[in-house]
């Protein structure tokens, strides 16, 4: 397991990690999500050994990270961001040198490699040359690498980026499949789909803050209490606006087109509540064409918190 | 077999680049060597500076190996410390840029197999063409009847001067940022440490021209390559033979090629302990400020060791020292040689003290560090020895360190016949004492209280800005304005110590009562200057502390 307790990295006078907590459970994925310059490449750095934290305390499966990084990095894989390889040597032999440079037998180690190869789909490019592979397929030689002596925590900072669709498919199964054998694994991107399907958890970080963080059942709900209504009628009428105020449970009437025909609403109010606005609307003659009430999503809670609107850590 | 090495040969000794640089290596190798050797064997003239006679050699293949011997070594030298130092230099450092090294950093191995990995697999196609010119030296230390055991001594030094150049490529590539400034700094660390520095052997200072293999290459194995039937060296060899003859150390001497892989071990050591604390942590200072305070004691050593003679008997190698060696001037001027090598004595260990304070004193970040950790721990204090504690202790060892040299050398000039010195030992010290506690002190402050960019930007106008306004002055009314001169000068503290040297021993040079009252006036007005901003500096630092 991880855990991360009250980090602070500093660079220079720049913050770019500021009292961060999360943990991750061993079998389990967890995802860190933020835009760019969130901290999220730091934090995981950080948890790899490769950067010493100003502050706080970082452990890997009860062994802490800043007072023996040595013992920690042997349960460690780490993947960067951006993949760089050893142009000059072969797939197969990239893979090698870090079985070797792991301490793996020779003959435990020529299996491992061969293994971890088929793993990523590249046991057909092990005789190639590094340089000579596609940025989606270094990658893949990176994992490969990662995975050959057999940590125990995985930390991939995006992982998908380079990948195909099909590609991105694989490591999803790969992830989970990883998961399901015990292993933790931590993995950031910028984009949400990609964690949406694949994590058991999330933080939503930003200027180096984690704003959101849980599973992704509890961070759907933390909204939930304010909804969103958009209606939609065939044609503007001025008293639209004066009969939807009158209503208690909706509030921010946002006119979503020029013609006033489109509107968004918050509501706090229930099923019920929205069935009989939508039946007194009609009650009144407004030509509805649409009424949608839309759930509150992780999507949306990201954005609120891309956009600066979520001010305070919410944590389930 | 270590894995990083096994990476090298895998990478750049496939059979493609096999073919490849075995064709370089023995083709260059057998056109320089043959040449030589074709050339040297053949009857020659030679003119003897002696006898001032022309003295005919007759055609002999010993004469061709002899001749060749330099050649070959020149090109074994261009592989492995030209070649071979680029290579690790620039692999290094893109490396490092490129987060290879941080692959590497994870593994378990040793710090100490990673250098290892790296010195020796990065230069793998360097070695391998090194390899293919040993039947040429073979054959020429057969053919020439070069004594073994010289050639033995020799090739021990010119590895352990490949090790050396390596590992100064490998370490400046870990600690600079950057692949361009670190391919710089390594090219300039490389002219500093092994072609300015050895220089000032001509002045003196020894040990420090026994960086190279020219020590050995001169003292030892020089003589063996003279012709057969040539009488004498030439001038210039008999000169250079002369010059790297045993060192002078305390009261015995060492020979050139024993002391030669003394200092390179030592070197080697230093560079190690850099090498291996970043290895193992990317984020340390290179040096932790123990072991800053042990290498500096041994350079204050050797220092000691190396100008000892020259004290009490006025002996002194190099071209200085020999023109400034007493029982070689029939009219000694003892004061201006005492000032001399006492200024090089000075400037040298700011010069050490300098990037010292800079490695090892803690920036406010690192200070913070240190406190929050210590307060988790239940530490009153951080601990003495870590790299969090503030540099103030280290820098009053430092300069007591330097004090105590020249307390030594105060005391031999005291007590040797020779210089007949007119003050005590401690007049002589007293004041270089005050100024160099202070200068630590605010050089310490000032690395803590700024980053690394305030420190060298601090530096750069307190010491070198007024110098070079000294200078211009001096150019436009160098008399009119004299004091203001010297006192520009007294702020930097590699031209206040030879100031107050020579406003001490003023009445032995003839100087205008003026400029005697102008050189002390500077000299306390640095002193001032020095002590004030120890004072100023501390106290910003202490208050930004609470």
């Amino acid at each position: 397991m991880i855990s991360v307790r009250d980090l602070k990295i500093h660079y220079g006078e720049h913050v770019a990690v500021d009292s961060l907590s999360f943990s991750v459970e061993s079998g389990s994925v967890f995802g860190l999500i933020g835009p760019n310059g969130a901290g999220k490449t730091t934090t995981i750095k950080a948890i790899a050994t490769l950067l010493e934290p100003t502050y706080g305390e970082i452990s890997i499966d009860h062994i802490s990270v800043l007072h023996q990084p040595e013992e920690a990095r042997k349960k460690l894989g780490y993947m960067p961001d951006f993949p760089p390889v050893y142009d000059d040597l072969l797939v197969y032999e990239f893979c090698d040198l870090f079985a070797h440079a792991y301490g793996l037998p020779k003959e435990a180690r020529n299996k491992k490699v061969k293994e971890c190869l088929a793993l990523t789909d590249l046991a057909d490019k092990a005789k190639v040359k590094c340089k000579t592979l596609s940025r989606g397929m270094k990658q893949r030689a990176l994992l490969a690498k990662t995975l050959v002596h057999e940590p125990s925590v995985l930390l991939l900072d995006e992982p998908a980026a380079n990948l195909d669709p099909k590609a991105r498919i694989d490591l999803r199964n790969l992830l989970r499949q990883l998961a399901s054998t015990g292993k933790t694994i931590l993995v950031s991107s910028h984009v949400l789909s990609e964690l949406e399907d694949l994590c058991d958890a999330i933080g939503i970080m930003r200027a180096g803050r984690m704003m959101v963080s849980g599973n992704l059942q509890d961070i759907a709900n933390i909204s939930s209490t304010e909804k969103v209504i958009q209606i939609e009628v065939l044609s503007s009428d001025k008293k639209l606006q004066n009969c939807l105020a009158q209503f208690p449970s909706l509030s921010k009437i946002t006119k979503l087109n020029q013609n006033g025909t489109r509107f968004s609403l918050s509501h706090t109010g229930d099923a019920e509540d929205a069935a009989s606005i939508l039946q007194s609307l009609i009650q009144q003659g407004f030509p509805v064409s649409s009424f949608h009430r839309k759930q509150s999503k992780v999507e949306d809670l990201f954005l609120d918190v891309e956009a600066g609107r979520m001010k305070e850590e919410k944590t389930r | 077999m270590n894995p990083i090495i096994r990476k090298g040969i895998r990478e750049r000794l496939r059979p493609k680049h096999l073919l490849a640089s075995a064709l370089f290596s023995l083709i260059i190798a057998a056109t320089v060597y043959l040449s030589a050797y074709l050339d040297g064997m053949q009857e020659k003239k030679r003119y003897d500076y002696i006898s001032k006679t022309h003295q005919i050699i007759e055609e002999n293949p010993v004469n061709g190996a002899r001749n060749a011997f330099t050649y070959l070594l020149g090109f074994q030298g261009f592989l492995l410390m030209f070649l071979g130092t680029g290579r690790v230099a620039s692999v290094t450092a893109e490396e490092k840029e490129l987060g290879l090294l941080d692959y590497q950093r994870m593994t378990p191995m040793h710090p100490f197999s990673k250098v290892t990995g790296y010195l020796f697999g990065l230069p793998a196609r360097e070695y391998f063409m090194f390899l293919l010119t040993l039947p040429f030296l073979l054959h020429c230390v057969v053919v020439g009847r070069l004594p073994w055991l010289d050639i033995f001594q020799l090739y021990t030094v010119f590895f352990s001067s490949v090790i050396l150049y390596h590992l100064t490529a490998h370490v400046i590539g870990l600690v600079v940022p950057r692949p361009r400034a670190a391919s710089w700094v390594s090219r300039i660390a490389v002219l500093g440490l092994y072609i300015f520095l050895p220089g000032l052997g001509q002045a003196g200072v020894s040990f420090l021209s026994f960086l190279t293999i020219l020590p050995t290459y001169f003292g030892k194995i020089l003589p063996s390559l003279s012709f057969v039937g040539e009488n004498k060296l030439g001038r210039f060899e008999a000169k250079a033979f002369e010059f790297w003859q045993d060192v002078p150390f305390f009261t015995t001497s060492i020979s050139p090629s024993a002391f030669t892989f003394f200092m390179q071990s030592l070197l080697i050591l230093t560079l190690c302990i850099t090498a291996y604390r970043k290895w193992r942590n990317h984020a340390l200072p290179a040096f932790s400020k123990p072991s800053a305070l042990l290498l500096y004691g041994i350079f204050q050593f050797l220092l000691l060791g190396c100008l000892w003679m020259f004290f009490t008997e006025g002996k002194a190698i190099g071209l200085l020292g020999e023109s400034f060696s007493l029982h070689k001037l029939g009219q000694p001027d003892p004061y201006l040689a005492l000032i001399v090598v006492q200024s090089i004595f000075y400037g040298l260990s700011i010069l050490v003290i300098l990037p010292l304070l800079n490695i090892c004193c803690p920036n406010q970040h690192l200070y913070l560090k240190g406190m929050q950790r210590s307060e988790k721990l239940s530490l009153a204090k951080i601990p003495m020895g870590a790299d969090e504690r503030s540099g103030c202790w280290l820098a009053l060892a430092l300069s007591a360190l330097t004090i105590f040299t020249h307390f030594i050398f105060a005391t031999l000039i005291e007590d040797s016949a020779l210089w007949n010195a007119p003050l005590g030992a401690l007049d002589t010290v007293v004041i270089p004492s005050l100024f160099l506690v202070s200068m630590a002190l605010y050089l310490q402050a000032s690395r803590e209280l700024w980053f690394n960019l305030g420190f060298w930007g601090f530096i750069g106008l307190l010491w070198f800005t007024p110098l070079l306004m000294s200078l211009v002055v001096a150019v436009g009314w160098s008399t009119e304005h004299i004091g203001l001169i010297l006192k520009l000068q007294a702020l930097c503290p590699l031209s206040l110590l030879p100031l107050h040297l020579i406003a001490e021993n003023s009445s032995f040079f003839s100087l205008d009562q003026n400029i005697q009252e102008s050189i002390r006036e500077a000299v306390w007005f640095g002193l001032s200057v020095s002590i004030a901003l120890s004072l100023l500096l501390q106290f910003k630092l202490r208050r930004s502390r609470k």
